[in-house]
């Protein structure tokens, strides 16, 4: 009895032994379920740069590179390219034998179109950088070269779906493309094919069988739902699989991590900054030591903590350390503007500001921001706590996003307010505006009215510069004016994090959560 | 809450009978009661908060019992108790001031519209059954987000989208009493329109404008509420409302976040419904109810 | 009908709103990185923002009356189609609502008249009054937490489960069960509200003289309830229901966020934070609306049950 047992015993242990050591063999089938807040305005990814018209239309079209969850780029609908030496050329092979959802044939003008009459028109990352473009020229069917007026060491990131998808010119040629019927169900080259659009509920996606990688999921499902509570509640219930870190509340992530079905990524390849802009333009934010005063006065670490979850860093300068070959430890804020509440205050009497009776300052600053960005609102009422202890009295004014718009880059009307930007994957793309020279009306960059000739021309060499050892040099010296002048408070380092069912597998190849949905599949 | 119109006229020996049959509804007690209390809590907040609301820390989500924080600590460190006292200021404030509005507002409508009638009643009354008709909820977040959630603003919204009510049991009232004798009286004697309105017929009107006052203010706090729930209130200050916003990402974490402002809304909710049942019982007395 | 200003009272009021608002919804649309000027002005020519306001008002109404309701920024669907596409999901969540509330309302009403001054009454006087004091959206929250965390009975939003797509029967099973928690924290109120006006209707028809005759004609107690007792109550629940109808409308918007029921209150949410200026006039004015008619029917129906209203 007991040398049977023993032998039942050790077959178990040996069979289980074995399925452990095999890997897990992709299945096909199944779906998979992602949760997004809001509908998408349409699924042309090519007009707009929102986050949900991503998270759907990112499957559906393809770019001609990717990004890799190590931040390396890889091929997409360009299979190899080449650079020039001058870095004003760059010539691509195209990914031979892909067609669209339609059947019809993808070649090199259909890359051409979308450059020079969607993304290079319309695309608020894409136009920037189109501006720069020389010529586009189609050598053949499945190549195409680019050439450049002068160079920009970021083009190659620019090329991913998020940045530059390509769209189907026999759609879309010679009609309105940002009215286009087919805006609403739209015809790519990615791993999902539309399939049904229920406004306010859901998207489905279905497995494009021509895609030239293999395709798991059968269907791909994007379910609304706007309260971000109720995502966390969705995933882990078992009725959504991923969501992803923009729709992700940061303080629902310890929960989760002790949750056995619900699978974590931490740190993102593309960093994002959280940042104040002070408005130079208004008295006394335009004397520099009132910035330095409210720099030291502001406890990041406490933002970190309280209004991320911990899911970030403290910001260590002006472009963070996101990127380690751009940050500078001359300019490290932990050693300019450690949190200090004294010498806050001795600036601040410095820069006449005395205290009066009531331990108030003549100072009083409004600080305008997203109220529907919880983690935004959370920082804003400690900078207004911390603020209050050196007798700076802070006005919290939050408003809708067409407002704050408004108040912030339109107008502009206010003192302080918190943002967050995203890197877009180079500090070229996304970080120099913030500091850049720039006239009011146009949104989402430098709303401060700080205009330094020598930090723009400083910030222009760097992208143009195509190693990064030079570049980081560059962005040392940048970073010395900066530090110094602070005319934007940067707070924080974003970690994002992204959340999925642990039965998804295949997850997370890219660097963004959005994108590759075609290596997942579903564990049954 | 829809009032009844059918309201009669109180005697004229009016306070004392009043207040007498006030004290026999057991409902306007209890409810007095509670209002008593929310008021003393809101005027005391300072001296009974063990600490400021608005003062973060780094002590967060504790829960209840944690030391020096009976009521545990929210997000930022906050502690809720403090919240939970100050919250009953923002409450009381908006509350009253906006049911002030409202009726203030309601009874010189009403009144004109009662008195004078013709065109002037009948464009009141138009105006009147347009307000009924856009929920006034959906137009106070409209209006709100729109324009802004300063406190006074708040009280403006929430105070001049509530007139209609008021207005319509004044004018009524005013109407029945047009023709009354006294009425006539005081005509015969020449006295001004105005001077009738005020001294005659107003302090019969007292009565019903009350009910509604108190029921007004509950409404009114129900409202400031669902504003602040939607992120709509006045970030300056310590709400409810706006706790119960904060607490909507954190619940499943810290349910004391929720509960204790949540409570507290609902008794102040309750307080002045309950005053307004009492009052409305005292002005109307039924057969064995 | 005097229906008619009243609607174009309301189109002239929503519209007078928006247009002194600050705010400028074309940035919004635009995500998160600098447009270019030219598509800008293409999308602010596209909704007629460039136009001074009287005409646009003009325009809107000329629109309206031929049951054009414009063309929402954010979805780029005709406004029309879209609310009406959501107008079904909100009027299942309310007739469920109310119907709850009338059935149980009434209910607790006749049980506590019938039982006054028991621990039943005192009990279901309680009830009421914890109904319509506590916020629903309040009570929205404890019952996600309740019933679909830990219990984990329910599901926590939506209408419909999305992995699996059921037909016919399932479907609608499906659907009730997603329907049952938003239903319920809605109804909360207005049980309170009928069954507190149910008892005190009750009470003061069975103390009028018709009751006592019935009984004295030696009529079971329960009939007498049920025939006149009853009839009397009617009145105070249609009065309810269709007076307070602007109400419900209201509460729905809350819990419809709370719950991500997609109906016309999460539309009119999402479309206050985009600023989507022709949705948020359009459902407006067809709340208005529905508003309007309910209390014609309202008023129609009182008539009919009262036998002392005449018009």
């Amino acid at each position: 009895m007991r040398t049977r047992m023993m032998a039942v015993f050790l077959v178990t242990l040996l069979a289980t032994g074995m399925a452990a050591a095999t890997p897990a063999e992709p299945q096909r089938g199944g779906s998979a379920v992602v949760a997004i807040g809001s509908d998408p305005e349409t699924l042309n990814l090519g007009i707009t740069t929102g986050y949900a018209v991503g998270a759907v239309a990112a499957s559906i079209f393809s770019g001609l590179v990717w990004i890799d969850a190590r931040g390396e780029i890889q091929p997409g609908l360009a299979t190899s390219w080449t650079t020039s030496p001058d870095g004003l050329s760059y010539a691509f092979e195209l990914r031979r034998g892909v067609k669209w959802h339609d059947g019809r044939v993808f070649t090199a003008q259909d890359v051409k179109f979308t450059m020079e009459q969607v993304t290079g028109l319309y695309h608020g990352r894409f136009r920037p950088a189109f501006q720069n473009f020389e010529a586009i020229t189609v050598t053949s069917p499945q190549s195409i070269k680019i050439t450049l007026k002068r160079p920009y060491a970021p083009l190659l990131r620019l090329l991913t779906v998020f940045d530059c998808p390509i769209l189907p010119r026999h759609v879309y040629q010679g009609e309105d493309i940002t009215r286009h019927s087919r805006n609403n169900d739209p015809v790519g080259t990615g791993p999902f094919k539309f399939r049904e659009w229920v406004r306010g509920d859901r998207l489905v996606l279905e497995r494009n069988d021509a895609y030239w990688d293999p395709v798991y999921l059968d269907r791909l499902i994007f379910r609304i739902i706007p309260g971000a509570a109720l995502r966390v509640t969705a995933l882990e219930v078992g009725e959504v699989d991923m969501v992803a870190d923009f729709y992700l509340p940061k303080t629902d992530v310890d929960r989760l991590k002790r949750n056995p079905n619900v699978r974590l990524r931490l740190g993102q390849p593309i960093p994002s900054m959280g940042f104040m802009f002070i408005n130079a333009r208004r008295a006394p934010l335009d004397n520099p030591k009132v910035r330095r005063a409210l720099a030291l006065a502001i406890n990041r670490v406490q933002i970190v903590t309280q209004a991320m979850g911990n899911l970030a860093r403290p910001a260590r300068g002006p472009f963070g350390d996101g990127f380690k070959w751009a940050f500078s430890p001359e300019s490290d804020y932990n050693r300019l503007y450690p949190y200090n509440v004294e010498r806050a205050n001795a600036l601040l009497d410095e820069a006449g500001l005395p205290r009066g009776a009531g331990g108030e300052r003549p100072v009083r600053l409004r600080m305008v921001y997203d109220a529907a960005r919880a983690p935004i609102a959370a920082a804003a009422a400690i900078i207004r706590d911390n603020l209050r202890a050196v007798g700076v009295t802070v006005d919290l004014q939050p408003m809708d996003r067409a407002v704050m718009i408004e108040r912030i880059y339109t107008r502009p009307d206010y003192e302080l307010t918190v943002q967050t930007f995203t890197s877009g994957g180079d500090p070229a793309i996304g970080y120099h505006r913030i500091f850049a020279s720039a006239a009011p009306g146009v949104p989402f960059v430098n709303a401060t009215g700080y205009s330094n000739p020598e930090v723009d021309s400083l910030l222009s060499r760097a992208a143009e510069v195509p190693e990064r050892a030079a570049r980081g040099k560059i962005y040392a010296q940048a970073s010395k004016i900066l530090a110094a002048d602070v005319p934007t408070l940067m707070l924080f380092d974003e970690i994002g994090v992204d959340a999925s069912r642990a039965t998804l597998r295949g997850v997370w190849i890219g660097a963004e959560a959005r994108d590759r949905w075609d290596a997942v599949w579903v564990q049954k | 809450m829809v009032a009844d119109e059918s309201v009669e006229t109180p005697s004229a020996s009016g306070g004392r009978e009043f207040w007498r049959r006030f004290r026999r509804s057991r409902a306007g007690v209890v409810g007095l009661s509670l209002v008593v209390l929310l008021i003393v809590v809101a005027l005391a907040a300072p001296l009974l908060a063990p600490r400021d609301p608005q003062t973060t820390s780094m002590t967060t989500l504790k829960p209840p019992g944690t030391h020096g924080h009976p009521l545990g600590t929210d997000n930022l460190g906050r502690d809720i108790l403090s919240g939970v006292l100050w919250g009953t200021r923002v409450s009381l404030t908006v509350g009253v001031c906006a049911a002030a509005t409202a009726v203030l507002l309601g009874v010189f409508i009403g009144s004109m519209a009662g008195f004078y009638g013709g065109w002037a009643d009948a464009v009141l009354g138009r105006v009147t059954e347009l307000f009924q008709v856009i929920p006034r909820f959906v137009l106070a977040l409209l209006v709100v987000a729109l324009f802004g959630s300063g406190l006074w603003k708040l009280i403006a919204v929430i105070g001049i989208l509530s007139w209609p009510q008021a207005a319509r049991v004044v004018r009524g009232q005013v109407m029945a009493l047009r023709g009354a004798a006294y009425v006539d009286a005081a005509r015969v004697l020449g006295l001004r329109n105005a001077r009738i309105i005020f001294s005659e017929i107003l302090p019969n009107v007292l009565a019903p404008v009350v009910v509604i006052g108190s029921l007004d203010v509950a409404g009114s706090i129900l409202l400031e509420a669902s504003l602040g729930f939607f992120g709509l209130g006045d970030p300056n200050l310590v709400s409810w409302g706006m706790m119960l916003n904060n607490a909507q990402a954190h619940l499943r974490q810290a349910w004391w976040m929720s509960v204790f402002p949540g409570l507290g809304i609902s008794l102040a909710v309750l307080g002045f419904n309950l005053m307004g049942d009492g009052l409305n019982d005292a002005a109307n007395p039924r057969l064995g109810v | 009908m005097q229906a008619v200003p009243l609607l174009l009272g309301v189109i002239v009021v929503n519209f007078l709103l928006i247009s002194l608002a600050p705010g400028d919804p074309v940035a919004t649309l635009l995500g998160e990185y600098p447009a270019p000027p030219e598509y800008v002005a293409q999308l602010r020519r596209e909704f007629g923002l460039d136009r001074p306001a009287p005409m646009r008002l003009a325009l809107y109404a000329w629109n309206v009356a031929r049951g054009e309701l414009g063309f929402s920024f954010a979805y780029r669907l005709p406004v029309a189609a879209l609310v009406a596409g959501r107008l079904g999901n909100t009027f299942l969540l309310m007739v469920t609502a109310l119907s709850l509330a009338a059935l149980v309302g009434v209910g607790l009403g006749v049980t506590a008249a019938r039982r006054r001054g028991s621990g039943l009454d005192t009990a279901a006087t309680g009830i009421s009054l914890a109904g319509y004091s506590i916020p629903d959206f309040w009570l929205s929250q404890l019952l996600v937490l309740l019933f679909a965390v830990f219990l984990g009975w329910l599901p926590a939003q939506g209408i419909r489960s999305v992995r699996e797509e059921y037909t016919g029967l399932a479907a609608f099973l499906d659907t009730a069960r997603h329907l049952i928690l938003p239903a319920a924290a809605l109804s909360f109120r207005y049980t309170a509200l009928i069954s507190r006006l149910t008892r005190a209707s009750m009470l003061e028809a069975m103390s009028q003289d018709f009751i006592l005759a019935a009984r004295a004609r030696g009529l079971p107690e329960r009939l007498v309830l049920l025939q006149h007792g009853l009839r009397n109550a009617a009145l105070p629940v249609v009065t309810v229901i269709g007076y307070n109808f602007a109400f419900v409308l209201a509460g729905s918007a809350l819990v419809e966020t709370v719950f991500g029921w997609p109906g016309v209150g999460r539309l009119l949410y999402d479309a206050i934070l985009q600023r989507d200026t022709p949705v948020l006039l359009g459902v407006l004015l067809m709340v208005s609306a529905t508003v309007v008619v309910v209390n014609l029917l309202t008023d129609l129906l009182y008539a009919a049950l009262d036998p002392r209203v005449r018009y």
